[in-house]
C-alpha cells in the first residue's frame, strides 16, 4: 500500500485517534467510488491534516510520553524505578517517546501505546492528581502553622492592646493633670501679666526714680515727668483703695513709697531751684527758663517748700535790688554817667523824681520777672491799667513782689523824707508831694494799693503832704504873726503879694498836673492857705482907726480883688472865687452907701432928702429944711454940683486899685442921688405937698425936674435910676 | 513790616541781651500807638494821652540774638516831662518821635534831644521816627529835611505809620542793632549797671564776648550798612 507507505505517520496518528483512523480507512477505501459515503468518508479522513499546532504539540506530547519506555529498553526498569520515586507513579516508563526516534521505536510501543494510552493518560493523571495532593497536603501544613502564627500574632496583638488601653487609661489622668496644669500655668501667665502691668503701673522704673531721687539726674523733663507718673500712680493707688476690695497691703505700700519718692523729688527741686536762685540773684535784670517756671508751678503744690525757696529768692532779689539801688544813687552808671542821683539832692524835685522812676523801673522789672516765673500773662494793652488777678500765682506775685522790693521801702522813705523835711517852701513841698501822689497813683495801678511799696510811697506821700500844709500853715501862721496897719495906698500888703506868689505856683503845679481836676484836692490847700490870708488882711484893716471904715473898705476891696484875680484864671477855685466875690460885694455896698451919703452932701440936696424921709404929716412945705426957699437953695446947689460933677470917678474913690470897681461905686451912688432928685421933683410936684409954683420951683435950675436930664447928665440909664 | 513774625506773646522767652528803651517825643505824635503796633500788630485806634510813663517788653530776634526789649513810653504833655525826664536815665536806646504832619512837633525835636543827651547816658542810642507817615497829604516836614537835622545830629533817622504799620518794627530794630554793635565794638559793656543793657543768658556770660556775635563782621563796615539799610527802608516807606 502506497497510501500506507506514503503515510508512515498517520497510524500513529490513527493510534492517537483511534476514531479518525477508522473513518479516513474508510474514506480511502471508497476513493474509486466517489459517491460511495464510506469513500466519502474515507476521504475526509485521509484528507484530514494534522500539520496544524496543536496536533503536533499533542502528538508530541504523546511521544514524549511514551519516549523512555523505547529509548532504553534495558534501563526502562531502572528508569521506571527511578520514576517512580520520583513521581510517586508506577507508568513514568512510557514516558520518554521521541519522534525523531519515532520510526526506530518499534512497533512494540507502539503497540503498548495503543493499548495502554487511555490507562497510561489517566495513570498519568492520577500521578498527577497525587502530586498535587501531596503538594497541598504540604502547603496546608505551611497553612497551619501560619495560622497559629496568626493566633499567636493576634493574641499578641490584644496584648497590646490592652496594654495600649491600659497605657491611654493611665495617661488620661496625666492629661488630666497637664490640662489641669495648663489652665494653671494660663491663669498663672495672666496673673504674672496683671502683675506686670500692675507694676507697671504702680511702679516707678529706676531711671524715673533717678530722675526723681538722683542728685545726678538734673532738674529738667525727665523730673517732670517722673513726678507726674508718681502722681498719676498715687491717684489711681487712691481709686484702687477706694475700691471694693477695701485698702490692700499693696496699695498702702505703694502710697508709702510714693509719698516718700514724692517727698524727696520735692526737696530735690527746693535744692534746685534755691540754688538757681542764688545765681539768678545776682543779675540786676532777671531771665527765667521753662524749667525753672515748670519748677516753681510743681513746688506750688508744697507751699511749705515753695515759700523756703522763695524766701531764699526775695532775701537775694533784696539784696540785689537794695545795691543796684544805692549803686545808682551813689555812683551812677558806668564811668559814672548817667551821673548818681544823689548828685541832683539839691534839686528836690529831681532827686525825688529820679528815685522814684528808679524804683518804678525796678518795680517793672521785678513784675515781669516774677510774672514769668509763676507763668502769669497778661494781655496788657499799652496804657491799659493792669488788673490785679484773684488767682494763686497773682497772690504769688503780690507777696514776692512785697518782698523783694522790701529793702527799697526804707531808703527811699528815708531819702525822700529827709528831702521833703528840709523844704522850707510851699512850693517845693508840694511840688515833692505832687510827685509823690503821682507815683502813688502809677504804683497803686501797677502792683496794687496793698503792695508793700505802695503802701511805703503812700506814707511817704502823705507825710510830704503833711509837710506842704505845714509850711502852709506855718506861712500863715507868719502872716499873721507881724501885722501893721496898711500903707498909705491901701494897696494889697507886701505879705499878701508874697503868698499869692506862693499860691499861684502851686496852683499851677495842680493845674499841669491835672488840667481836668474839679479841684477836690485842692480845696483843703485853699482853705489852709487863703483863710490865714483873708484874715490877715481883716485884722489889718481892723489895725486902722474905727473912724476910718471907709478906708476899711477900700483895703478890703483892693485886697480881695487882687486874691480873686489871682485865683480866677483857674477853673478848680470857682467855690473861692465866688466867696470873695460875695465879700467884695459887701464892702462895695458899704463903699457905695458910705460914698452916696457924702455926695448927698455935696450935691446939696442932702436937707431937703433928710426932710423928705423924716416927713411925718401935713405938706412937705412946712417943714424948715424944705420949704420953697431951701428948695431952690438946694437946687441951686445940685446945679453947682452936677456942672462940676466927674460922672466917672471919684477922687474919694482913687484909693481903690481896681478902678472899675471905685467907677461902679461911683456911679451906683449917682444913680441913688439921681433917684433922690427924682423923689424930690415928685414931692414938689405932689399937690399935697402945697409948693407954689411948683414946675417954676423945679425948673429954674439945671436939670428943670426932668429925669431924661439928669440921666442924660450923669450918663445913666433912667431905668438904673429907678433900680436904685 | 514783613519782618514781623507775630511773637508779641512770646515776652517770657529766653533771650540774650534785655535792653531799656524809651520813647520820647511831643504829646500827640503817636508814640503810644508804635508802641502798640510793635507789641501787637495792630492800630491802637483813637487813645488818650499817656500819663506819665507806661511799661511794656517785647523779646526781637535779632540775627541769631533774641533780645528783649523793655519799653518805656513817656508822656509826652510838657505837664509830665519832670516825671518823664527821670526815666532817661539808664536807657540804652530812645525813640524820638515826630509827627509829620505837625511842624511844631518837628521844631522841638532839638529840646527833646539835648534832653535826652543830657539825663541819658553817653551811650544812648537814639533814632528819630517820623510817625504818621500814611497821612502823605498832611505831611509838613519833609523827609529829605527831617533827614538832614538826624544827620547832623548823628542819629538815626525812619519813618513809620502806626496805622498801616509801615516800618513800625525798624525803628526799635535800628536801635539794637545799633546797640549790640556798641557792645561788639567794647564801647558799651552790659556788665555795668545802668547802661540799660543787661546779658539775659547767664550762660553767655561765661563765653568769651568775641565770638559772641554771630551776626557781625567787621563793626565799621557793618555799621555802615546799618545806614545803607535805614535809607532803604525810609525809601520803601516813601514810596508806599
Amino acid at each position: 500500500m502506497s497510501s500506507s507507505a506514503s503515510l508512515d505517520l498517520p497510524p500513529p496518528l490513527s493510534a492517537s485517534t483511534s476514531e479518525r483512523k477508522v473513518s479516513s480507512s474508510s474514506p480511502a477505501a471508497a476513493a474509486a467510488a466517489a459517491r460511495n459515503p464510506i469513500s466519502l468518508r474515507l476521504y475526509k479522513v485521509l484528507a484530514a491534516n494534522f500539520e496544524d499546532d496543536a496536533t503536533r504539540e499533542a502528538l508530541r506530547t504523546l511521544s514524549e510520553f511514551y519516549q523512555p519506555a523505547t529509548d532504553k529498553g534495558k534501563g526502562k526498569q531502572l528508569d521506571a524505578g527511578a520514576l517512580h520515586l520520583t513521581n510517586g507513579h508506577a507508568h513514568a516508563e512510557p514516558q520518554t517517546p521521541a519522534s525523531a526516534l519515532l520510526p526506530a521505536v518499534s512497533t512494540g510501543v507502539a503497540v503498548r501505546a495503543r493499548k495502554n494510552l487511555r490507562r497510561d493518560v489517566e495513570l498519568r493523571l492520577a500521578e498527577c492528581s497525587q502530586q498535587f495532593l501531596r503538594a497541598f497536603g504540604e502547603v496546608d501544613e505551611k497553612l497551619d502553622v501560619l495560622n497559629s502564627h496568626v493566633a499567636q500574632m493576634r493574641a499578641k496583638c490584644d496584648e497590646i492592646h490592652a496594654q495600649l488601653q491600659a497605657s491611654n487609661d493611665a495617661c488620661k489622668y496625666l492629661l488630666e493633670r497637664a490640662e489641669g496644669l495648663q489652665t494653671q500655668r494660663q491663669t498663672l501667665i495672666a496673673r504674672s501679666e496683671l502683675v506686670n502691668s500692675f507694676l507697671k503701673r504702680f511702679t516707678l522704673t529706676p531711671a524715673e526714680t533717678d530722675a526723681m531721687v538722683s542728685r545726678d539726674v538734673p532738674v529738667g523733663q525727665s523730673m517732670f515727668d517722673a513726678i507726674d507718673r508718681t502722681e498719676k500712680i498715687r491717684e489711681d493707688c487712691r481709686v484702687l483703695l477706694s475700691g471694693e476690695g477695701g485698702e490692700s497691703q499693696a496699695g498702702l505700700d505703694i502710697m508709702a513709697t510714693t509719698a516718700q519718692l514724692l517727698e524727696q523729688a520735692f526737696q530735690k527741686l527746693l535744692r534746685w531751684c534755691s540754688f538757681e536762685f542764688r545765681q539768678l540773684g545776682r543779675d540786676a535784670m532777671l531771665e527765667v527758663s521753662p524749667t525753672m517756671r515748670e519748677a516753681v508751678r510743681r513746688l506750688r503744690a508744697q507751699p511749705a517748700l515753695l515759700t523756703e525757696a522763695l524766701s531764699a529768692l526775695s532775701s537775694i532779689r533784696q539784696t540785689t535790688l537794695l545795691n543796684s539801688f544805692i549803686d545808682a544813687l551813689t555812683r551812677g552808671g558806668p564811668g559814672g554817667m548817667p551821673r548818681p542821683i544823689e548828685l541832683h539832692a539839691h534839686d528836690p524835685g529831681r532827686y525825688v523824681g529820679d528815685m522814684l522812676a528808679w524804683v518804678h523801673q525796678a518795680m517793672a522789672g521785678e513784675q515781669e520777672f516774677l510774672e514769668s516765673l509763676f507763668g502769669v500773662r497778661h494781655a496788657r494793652m499799652v496804657g491799659a491799667v493792669r488788673t490785679a488777678g484773684e488767682g494763686e500765682e497773682e497772690s504769688w506775685v503780690r507777696r514776692l513782689m512785697d518782698e523783694n522790693l522790701e529793702k527799697l521801702c526804707l531808703p527811699l522813705k528815708v531819702r525822700v523824707q529827709q528831702t521833703t523835711r528840709s523844704q522850707e517852701g510851699s512850693i517845693t513841698a508840694y511840688k515833692i508831694a505832687n510827685l509823690l501822689q503821682f507815683y502813688l497813683v502809677t504804683m497803686q495801678r501797677t502792683i496794687g494799693e496793698q503792695a508793700l511799696l505802695t503802701k511805703t510811697v503812700q506814707e511817704i506821700t502823705d507825710f510830704a503832704f503833711k509837710v506842704f500844709f505845714d509850711t502852709l500853715e506855718a506861712s500863715g501862721r507868719s502872716l499873721l504873726r507881724f501885722l501893721h496897719p496898711p500903707e498909705a495906698d491901701l494897696g494889697p500888703p507886701l505879705t499878701l503879694r508874697d503868698f499869692s506868689h506862693v499860691l499861684r505856683e502851686i496852683m499851677e503845679d495842680y493845674a499841669r498836673a491835672d488840667p481836668e481836676a474839679e479841684g477836690d484836692g485842692f480845696k483843703k490847700i485853699l482853705d489852709t492857705s487863703l483863710e490865714p490870708a483873708l484874715e490877715m488882711c481883716k485884722r489889718m484893716s481892723e489895725l486902722m482907726p474905727p473912724q476910718a471904715a471907709w478906708e476899711q473898705h477900700i483895703f478890703l476891696v483892693n485886697c480881695f480883688v487882687y486874691l480873686q484875680a489871682m485865683l480866677e484864671p483857674y477853673g478848680f477855685t470857682g467855690e473861692r472865687v465866688d466867696a470873695l466875690e460875695e465879700q467884695i460885694e459887701g464892702h462895695v455896698h458899704g463903699l457905695m452907701d458910705e460914698h452916696y451919703t457924702r455926695l448927698l452932701k455935696d450935691s446939696g440936696l442932702h436937707p431937703v432928702v433928710e426932710a423928705l424921709s423924716s416927713q411925718t404929716s401935713g405938706p412937705l412945705s412946712h417943714e424948715p429944711a424944705a420949704s420953697s426957699a431951701a428948695v431952690t437953695s438946694a437946687l441951686k446947689a445940685f446945679d453947682t454940683f452936677l456942672s462940676t460933677l466927674d460922672v466917672q470917678s471919684s477922687p474919694r474913690l482913687a484909693l481903690l486899685s481896681v478902678p472899675s470897681v471905685g467907677s461902679r461905686i461911683h456911679r451906683g451912688a449917682l444913680a441913688r442921688i439921681a433917684r433922690d432928685y427924682g423923689r424930690v421933683c415928685d414931692a414938689v410936684r405932689d399937690a399935697r405937698n402945697k409948693y407954689e409954683f411948683a414946675s417954676t420951683l423945679l425948673g429954674s435950675q439945671r436939670p428943670f425936674g426932668q429925669m431924661g436930664v439928669l440921666s442924660q447928665v450923669l450918663g445913666i440909664a433912667e431905668d438904673e435910676i429907678a433900680a436904685a | 513790616m514783613s519782618a514781623y513774625d507775630g511773637d508779641a506773646t512770646e515776652m517770657l522767652e529766653a533771650y540774650d541781651f534785655l535792653l531799656k528803651f524809651i520813647v520820647i517825643g511831643e504829646a500827640g505824635t503817636g508814640k503810644s500807638c508804635l508802641l502798640h503796633y510793635f507789641l501787637h500788630n495792630s492800630f491802637k485806634g483813637p487813645s488818650q494821652h499817656t500819663i506819665g510813663v507806661e511799661f511794656s517788653s517785647r523779646t526781637i530776634k535779632l540775627g541769631e540774638k533774641r533780645i528783649k526789649l523793655q519799653l518805656w513810653d513817656t508822656a509826652g504833655q510838657e505837664r509830665f516831662r519832670s516825671v518823664t525826664r527821670s526815666y532817661y536815665r539808664g536807657a540804652a536806646g530812645a525813640l524820638l518821635v515826630y509827627d509829620i504832619t505837625n511842624r511844631d512837633t518837628f521844631t522841638s525835636l532839638p529840646r527833646w534831644l539835648s534832653d535826652a543827651r543830657a539825663l541819658g547816658s553817653p551811650n544812648l542810642v537814639t533814632v528819630l521816627v517820623g510817625n504818621k507817615a500814611d497821612r502823605e497829604d498832611e505831611r509838613e516836614v519833609e523827609w529829605e529835611e527831617a533827614s538832614r537835622w538826624a544827620a547832623d545830629n548823628g542819629i538815626h533817622f525812619i519813618e513809620t505809620s502806626s496805622i498801616t504799620g509801615d516800618n513800625v518794627d525798624a525803628p526799635f530794630r535800628l536801635a539794637a542793632r545799633a546797640i549790640l554793635l556798641a557792645i561788639e565794638a567794647g564801647t558799651l559793656d552790659p556788665e555795668k549797671a545802668g547802661s540799660g543793657v543787661s546779658y539775659g543768658d547767664r550762660q553767655l556770660r561765661r563765653i568769651s564776648s568775641a565770638s559772641r556775635f554771630s551776626f557781625g563782621g567787621g563793626t565799621s563796615s557793618r555799621r555802615r550798612n546799618v545806614v545803607v539799610r535805614l535809607k532803604d527802608g525810609v525809601g520803601m516807606s516813601k514810596c508806599c
